[in-house]
């Protein structure tokens, strides 16, 4: 299972950039960000211009709105994000096809993505594919959690978390990937190397 | 007056083949190097499906070159908005400009290529009228600078009565620009306007600065070679009305006497003519070395900006 640290409900823009360089630097998966319609890929593209690694999950409304446009944006920030883009989609399911179409580099009525997408085929997920939660700040209910949806066969996690993004990566990140995780190591690590919140 | 260098296509060419990604990382390179030698902007340039991949979403380009500098304008030059939703335009805008501390630049331009056009089920007959109502949503929904693309008298008529900035074409002789500026002018005065200046003025030229007649030479077939990479836009559309593959040699012809091109300078005299607010140097060819490319960046940012910075009207 992957985290995707959600950055929607972050109003302040400096504070967005400073929580995905923190995810960026920090090993967490993906970051989740949005913004006022039509400016959702300028959204991903700042913050992918100020990270290297982490996947840039943008949750784009597809209402209203050319699927050819919304892919045509998509695909240069992927080329802007070297390959680390993923989409939410919001909107009608044929939009949503043609999209899905259009990302993986295939035709569709007649167009061909040019520039096509970086990756082979950029994902493209509904809103309902991926569950979202507050992750709880106690450490006992935050390993049940990730443990409960890990196991439930969860491909993506999207998380809200407001305290130090090292310690989500410290305590969740590899339980989310791993059933065998050794908590004594994290819970080793916070003695040696205590983290400020 | 202000110099700003364009137009960043993104381009992977048939003349000059390479990776969309370097084209992207080239983008903001470009634009710290343009800022660092104080250029005041660069400006990004839109088509739709053609092979090359020319840029088809500029707002995403624009967020990537502006996260990564913090002085220089960014624009477009231009957006096709008739192909676009207004006002999601106008929002990508807005954000834009509050990323970035209103720095940066909407021009926009009708579009005059079918198939696209027809990839968004627009019908171009009627690009005028969706032009015009993509102008009305902006200018409720957005206080961006808003320049308007233009090769018409009419046209310029139009941004003028608008109060929104011309964005002038770069193959016209002198005589043509300072007509459609005039033109511009007198339909802004027109209009009763409330602001006490006028809307900018800029001007896209064929720009390089040489220091001898072999480098001349060299950059005159890097123009009339990028003429021929634009021409080939409108050979893949096979209704343009313009037959551009009997015309190709005379409109090169053309596109090579109106260059600009010699020492900072000659340049510099030759653009003291214009009764504009800001060229554009269009240096953003296929064919010239990357080295070339940085360093006439270089050089109109430190050599002819000096130059010309009390030329026409400071924006």
């Amino acid at each position: 299972m992957r985290l995707l640290l959600d950055l929607r409900k972050i109003s302040e823009p400096a504070e967005r950039e400073r929580l995905a360089r923190e995810a960026d630097g920090h090993g967490i998966w993906g970051v989740v960000v949005t913004g006022p319609r039509g400016g959702e890929c300028v959204e991903a593209s700042a913050l992918a211009t100020t990270t290297q690694h982490v996947t840039i999950v943008i949750d784009i409304d597809g209402n209203d709105v050319h699927p050819t446009t919304l892919a045509e944006e998509i695909s240069v920030l992927d080329q802007i994000t070297k390959r680390r883009t993923m989409v939410i989609f919001r909107g009608p399911s044929t939009s949503k096809t043609s999209l899905a179409t259009l990302l993986s580099g295939l035709p569709c009525e007649g167009v061909i993505l040019s520039p096509p997408p970086a990756q082979a085929s950029i994902p493209v997920h509904s809103p309902e594919d991926i569950p979202e939660t507050n992750l709880p700040e106690d450490m006992a209910q935050l390993a049940t959690t990730i443990d409960q949806y890990r196991d439930s066969q969860t491909a993506f996690l999207i998380v809200s978390w407001a305290r130090s993004i090292k310690e989500l990566a410290r305590h969740a990140v590899g339980r989310s990937a791993s059933n065998d995780f050794p908590q004594m190591v994290a819970d080793m690590a916070d003695q040696i190397d205590p983290i400020d919140q | 007056m202000d110099m700003g260098i364009g137009l960043w296509c993104l381009q992977s060419t048939s003349t000059n083949p390479r990776s969309f990604g370097q084209a992207y990382q080239e983008l903001v390179e470009d634009a710290r190097l343009a800022e660092d030698n104080g250029v005041h902007s660069l400006w990004l340039s839109e088509h739709h499906a053609y092979y090359d991949g020319y840029c088809p979403a500029l707002m995403p380009a624009a967020a990537a070159a502006l996260a990564a500098t913090e002085n220089i304008q960014i624009g477009t030059g231009v957006l096709l908005l008739p192909l676009h939703e207004p006002q999601r335009i106008a929002n990508a805008a807005n954000l834009l400009n509050e990323q970035s501390s209103g720095r940066f630049h909407l021009g926009v331009g009708m579009g005059y290529r079918p198939i696209e056009f027809e990839i968004k089920q627009r019908d171009m007959s009627q690009r005028l009228k969706l032009m015009n109502a993509g102008l009305d949503a902006l200018y409720s929904a957005t206080q961006t600078p808003t320049w308007v693309g233009i090769s018409s008298e009419k046209a310029a008529e139009r941004a003028g009565r608008r109060g929104l900035g011309l964005f002038i074409s770069g193959a016209f002789s002198k005589e043509v620009v300072n007509t459609l500026i005039r033109a511009h002018r007198t339909a802004w005065e027109k209009s009763d306007p409330d602001e006490d200046t006028p809307p900018p003025v800029g001007l896209l030229r064929n720009l390089w600065i040489v220091d001898s007649q072999k480098e001349r030479r060299r950059a005159l077939d890097w123009v009339r070679s990028s003429y021929l990479v634009y021409a080939g836009l409108g050979w893949g559309a096979d209704n343009t009305g313009v037959d551009f593959v009997s015309q190709i040699e005379t409109s090169m012809d053309e596109v090579e006497k109106s260059a600009t091109v010699g020492s900072a300078e000659e340049i510099a005299a030759e653009l003291d003519g214009y009764d504009v607010d800001l060229v554009v140097c269009r240096i953003g060819y296929d064919q010239p070395p990357r080295s070339a490319l940085t360093e006439v960046i270089e050089r109109i940012g430190r050599e002819l900006a000096p130059l010309v910075q009390d030329s026409g009207v400071k924006l």
